[in-house]
């Protein structure tokens, strides 16, 4: 029994962009329930514009989809106002495509992109009717599973969840969705059956652990059953050639975040920034062929109708004759109609002219991320850009037109000090200063100031992060800097939030209970300024006497245990003690 | 150049994205179909596609009106076979035809909108009816119906909308729903939204007396022509 159409209707009328709830769109894909012996539900915890961005997603859905014997629908967080009225009418959250309750499938999969967004994994277990705790749920209940880049470290999570798939999940998803429908036919109940799924690689089933804690520190995982392996590899793809793809992604009805075809370049990065945790986690560089990519390209247009295609990863100015690939795209995508757009450019003047050819009449503004205004702090992340890097791409961007620049920066990195703190408004004054007279006029500049998040499985994993005292005070130095001068748009991310993903980023499972009494206390989209609450945070941290800077300004010893050494990301521990050794050198 | 017109009629679930959706859901669709589109001239071209006065969010409709511009010939038969598979269920093609390039469009022509309103039937039909009957009597029989306008420079002005109510009935039969039709001007010499009619009702009935939020609103028709002398669209189709 699907949820009742006209009980939706009368919901629907009601709340801000009902289409987030609809389904039903261009490329959606509703197979029959009698025929899969696997039902998933891919869930997104963040609102429908967010999460139809994400190429997991999209990836995901075609590699299960694609398969007969299984099905993927989707859900995704509904935003305030849906959620009181589906809590005032009793209406069950449920998977767009058969309006299903989430409680009917099979498997209820998280896509964990994001420490802030765990408050609404919760709520939509809650929602949906399902026990928050994974010893709570009963045999028929769904087996709830996450994935993504934060189950690289899923331990605050653990509580709630039935198992992790640790890596990229394209080729290894359904293989998992086929070898549980061969086990359940043997019945051997859910505890039986966690334990043999724990036996396939890229598996972390966290109930079959138990944190040994010495002095209340976390010292070790004992394994409570020999079949669990001692650590959990991760997966990858291997060929991207090979891997599936979708060239038939769900089309939207309303606007998305990022709104266009994606096709992905090559995946993992090879520079190394040493902040940058998916520059680790998503080791080794793959590239797709540049074959591939244009049929791909072509097949995505197509099948879409989308006019702008994204040419993806983390670093996209570094695959090898991007040139040429552009040239090619422009020739064989109906006539030229077709955009591409390249995120992540690097400031180097190759890059620049890269932008303008491919942002051909559509100069609105330029995006660069030195991350880091000191030659000395940007050689200890390893962003290995010089000053006159930076102004040799400006002066390349302005004569080619740009008027408009975005930087992105970080304070609190690690042996950051007030100088280079300082430095951020100096060289976006002298920036300004060197261009006017090239430009014709000021340049439009705006600076945007992040927090720095020290994140498992990257060089900085064992440094503490900055007090949040002297991250306000940063901030305050910087919006006292540049609001002496006219002209710069400053944002800066709120600071207890980071603070937040930082206790989350390297917490355990004895953060679980904090997590679940804030979303008590009414936490939801706690990434999102708008609904981010400090003060229900400190709420919860104080009555449940947890102190967020034993987790987030801790900082681990090269021989501390820590909570994601159980899961092997491909990266050695040397290696990352090396390049944190070095780092600190500098 | 071939320019034609067509007619499309939209259902429920498609009703609750708005203007700009459909725009985009029509464009993406037509890059789908591979049908020689027209673009525009300048440094941004689009393709040249118009949809005559924009569906609310959440209203359905039978007969709304489209426009667009193709580089070749298109048959108005091979335009709806070829749109039509790539367009959602909700969204159907009802009828296309040939419009002379220099011809005006007939988005802007469109003058008047025909609504049916499908009023609920909480409490009871009895009480509904003649509630909205009382409201109905209240507010044709006034001479002013006030309407905030905000101009550009967020200047309040205020305009008498009860000329844009060319007709408004009650349809209270057995066995068909309660229903309140409303020939409302429309288009860009001025016009009125069902949901400000609405709104004024249920002022004239009284707060909480009449519960809207249930009610649903369809756009029947469209028309042309001079005030008194209505032109059902599409003319030609």
């Amino acid at each position: 029994m699907s949820v009742d159409l006209m009980k939706l209707k009368e919901i629907l009328a009601m709340v801000q962009k009902p289409a987030r709830y609809l389904g039903n769109e261009w490329n959606a894909c509703l197979k029959d329930h009698r025929e899969a012996g696997m039902r998933m539900v891919f869930a997104f915890p963040d609102l429908y514009e967010v999460g139809m961005s994400n190429q997991g997603l999209k990836i995901l859905y075609e590699s299960v989809n694609s398969r007969p014997g299984m099905l993927m629908e989707r859900v995704f967080a509904p935003a305030a106002d849906m959620e009181d009225l589906m809590r005032e009418k009793g209406l069950p959250l449920f998977a767009l495509e058969s309006r299903e309750p989430l409680s009917r499938f099979d498997v209820i999969g998280f896509s964990l992109q994001y420490e802030l967004s765990y408050t609404n994994v919760l709520n939509m277990l809650d929602l949906a009717g399902i026990p928050l705790y994974h010893h709570k749920r009963s045999e028929t209940d769904p087996l709830i599973i996450g994935g993504g880049p934060c189950s690289f470290n899923p331990e605050p999570l653990a509580p709630f969840f039935d198992l992790f798939v640790i890596g990229e999940s394209e080729e290894f998803l359904p293989v998992l969705l086929d070898t549980m429908t061969e086990l359940r036919m043997e019945n051997p109940g859910k505890k039986e059956l966690l334990a043999r799924l724990s036996g396939l690689d890229g598996v972390y089933v966290p109930s079959l652990y138990e944190p040994v804690y010495d002095q209340g520190l976390l010292a070790g995982m004992e394994k409570l059953d020999p079949r669990a392996p001692g650590t959990i590899r991760k997966h990858y793809v291997s060929d991207l050639d090979c891997a599936p793809y979708p060239t038939a992604p769900v089309v939207p009805y309303i606007q998305t975040v990022h709104d266009r075809a994606v096709v992905e370049l090559f995946r993992g990065c090879g520079r190394g920034c040493r902040f940058c945790q998916a520059g680790y986690i998503f080791r080794p560089v793959r590239r797709r062929s540049s074959e591939n990519i244009v049929s791909t390209a072509r097949e995505l247009i197509a099948g879409t109708g989308y006019d702008e295609i994204s040419l993806s990863s983390l670093s996209s100015t570094d695959y090898p004759g991007l040139d040429a690939l552009i040239c090619e795209l422009d020739n064989s995508l109906s006539d030229g109609r077709v955009k591409c757009s390249l995120p992540s450019l690097r400031l180097d003047s190759y890059s620049v002219s890269l932008a303008d050819r491919v942002h051909r009449g559509r100069r609105s503004s330029l995006t660069f991320a030195p991350e880091a205004a000191t030659e000395r702090l940007r050689k200890v992340i390893k962003k290995n850009i010089s000053e006159k890097d930076i102004f040799t791409a400006v002066a390349d961007a302005v004569e080619a037109g740009w008027q408009g620049f975005k930087f992105y920066f970080m304070v609190g990195l690690p042996t950051e000090t007030v100088e280079d703190v300082e430095a951020i408004v100096s060289l976006c004054r002298r920036l300004r200063q060197h261009f006017k007279q090239q430009a014709g006029r000021a340049l439009k500049i705006s600076v945007s100031v992040s927090t720095f998040v020290p994140k498992a499985h990257t060089p900085f994993q064992w440094e503490p992060q900055l007090p949040l005292a002297e991250v306000i005070e940063r901030q305050q130095l910087l919006r006292r800097g540049f609001g002496k001068i006219a002209g710069f748009d400053f944002s800066w991310h709120e600071a207890g939030a980071s603070l937040l993903e930082a206790v989350f980023a390297r917490g355990d499972r004895t953060l679980a209970p904090l997590l679940e009494r804030a979303w008590q206390l009414g936490c939801r989209f706690d990434g999102w300024s708008e609904h981010f609450s400090f003060d229900l945070w400190q709420k919860a941290f104080r009555e449940l006497e947890i102190e967020p800077g034993r987790y987030a300004y801790r900082r681990f010893n090269y021989d501390d245990y820590l909570p994601w050494d159980h899961l092997d990301c491909g990266v050695d521990k040397e290696l990352l003690i090396r390049e944190h050794r070095e780092a600190l050198a500098r | 150049m071939e320019r034609l017109c067509f007619s499309f009629a939209r259902t429920m679930p498609l009703a609750y994205i708005s203007h700009l959706d459909m725009m985009r859901l029509f464009l993406r669709a037509l890059r789908r179909s591979n049908l020689p589109l027209a673009y525009s001239q300048g440094y941004n071209p689009h393709p040249r596609l118009t949809l005559a006065l924009p569906l609310p969010v959440g209203v359905t409709a039978s007969e709304e009106l489209g426009e667009i511009f193709f580089a070749e010939a298109v048959s108005p038969e091979d335009f709806i076979s070829i749109l039509g598979s790539q367009l959602p269920a909700s969204l159907e093609l009802t009828g296309a035809g040939r419009l002379s390039p220099e011809s005006t469009s007939l988005a802007a022509r469109v003058c008047a909108a025909l609504y049916r309103v499908f009023v609920s039937d909480e409490p009871d039909r009895g009480t509904q009816y003649l509630l909205l009957r009382g409201a109905l009597d209240k507010l044709m029989s006034r001479e002013e119906i006030l309407m905030e306008r905000k101009s550009k420079k967020k200047k309040i002005t205020f305009i008498n909308v009860r000329p844009y109510i060319l007709k408004a009935e009650i349809i209270y039969k057995e066995g068909r729903p309660l229903e309140l039709s409303l020939l409302l001007k429309a288009g860009s010499s001025g016009g009125v939204s069902p949901f400000f009619i609405i709104e004024q009702l249920k002022m004239e009935a009284g707060s909480g007396l009449m519960d809207a939020s249930s009610w649903h609103v369809h756009r029947e028709k469209l028309y042309t022509g001079q005030n008194g002398s209505l032109q059902p669209l599409p003319e030609r189709m």
